[in-house]
């Protein structure tokens, strides 16, 4: 998964919106999350096409309906393991020199 | 995926006192773990306690007054008890160098990030701060409750 490509999806207020209307791990109908968003039928499958493009969702056909699920494992692998544990060693040794430094004083 | 992480810190301060800062267990409890269980030496598996992360095995490698220290460990905290060579792991090192003016540079590596199976690399993942589930979608819900 590209981050740049996750990042981009969702770069949008209405894309936003609708991640966060199935945040809780539901499956809903794609008129259901894309109510009083302001957008046509037509603009709302746009919209969610492309968060599946980015496998930000994924798009299920049920009849006439299309159901739509957050994808929580392309999501996770969007922020890297190698990129979060860096940021834990900046913090730790920016802890091991404050600990050193102010020892002396 | 990447195999190696190198880190950098300058710090005003003598090789002695980083080194004791690393390798004297009084000290890394200040700036590292929450506590130590066993006994922090070289050849033992002590365990680093990380108060709301759990526990995490260690065995340490090898210990050179004041330049040197380092350890095995599985990052992330995988909550994995035993000896940590038996399994998948990275080795972490600490390199002290005296950079002139009393001041000392501390390279860290942690290395072995390749040969670590998918489920480890996902679990540690999942045990930095909630992961990325929660980081995202927590910051999405408090802007649009705003």
């Amino acid at each position: 998964m590209i981050e740049s490509q996750i990042f981009k999806a969702l770069g949008d207020p209405l894309r936003l919106k609708i991640v966060v209307r199935l945040s809780d791990g539901s499956t809903r109908t794609l008129g259901d999350i894309t109510k009083g968003l302001g957008i046509t039928r037509q603009g709302a499958r746009k919209q969610v096409a492309v968060l599946a493009d980015a496998k930000i969702v994924r798009l299920k056909p049920q009849g006439r309906e299309v159901k739509v699920t957050l994808d929580m494992d392309s999501l996770r692998m969007g922020k890297d393991l190698i990129t979060q544990l860096e940021n834990q060693w900046d913090k730790r040794l920016r802890r091991l020199k404050n600990l050193v430094e102010k020892s002396r004083d | 995926m990447q195999d190696a992480i190198t880190k950098e810190i300058t710090i005003n301060a003598s090789k002695e006192e980083v080194y004791d800062a690393i390798a004297n267990p009084e000290k890394v409890i200040k700036w590292f773990p929450d506590a130590i269980e066993g006994t922090y030496a070289v050849g033992e598996q002590p365990l680093f306690v990380f108060e709301g992360h759990g526990k995490a095995q260690m065995y340490i490698v090898d210990a050179k007054p004041y330049e040197y220290f380092a350890y095995r460990w599985i990052p992330g905290g995988s909550d994995f008890v035993g000896d940590v060579r038996t399994v998948p792991n990275t080795l972490v090192e600490f390199r002290i160098n005296e950079e002139g003016d009393g001041m000392c540079k501390v390279v860290l590596t942690e290395s072995g990030f390749a040969s670590l199976p998918k489920d480890i690399a996902e679990n540690a993942f999942k045990m930095n701060s909630g992961g990325w589930d929660y980081f995202i979608l927590d910051s999405f819900k408090k802007y649009f409750n705003k």
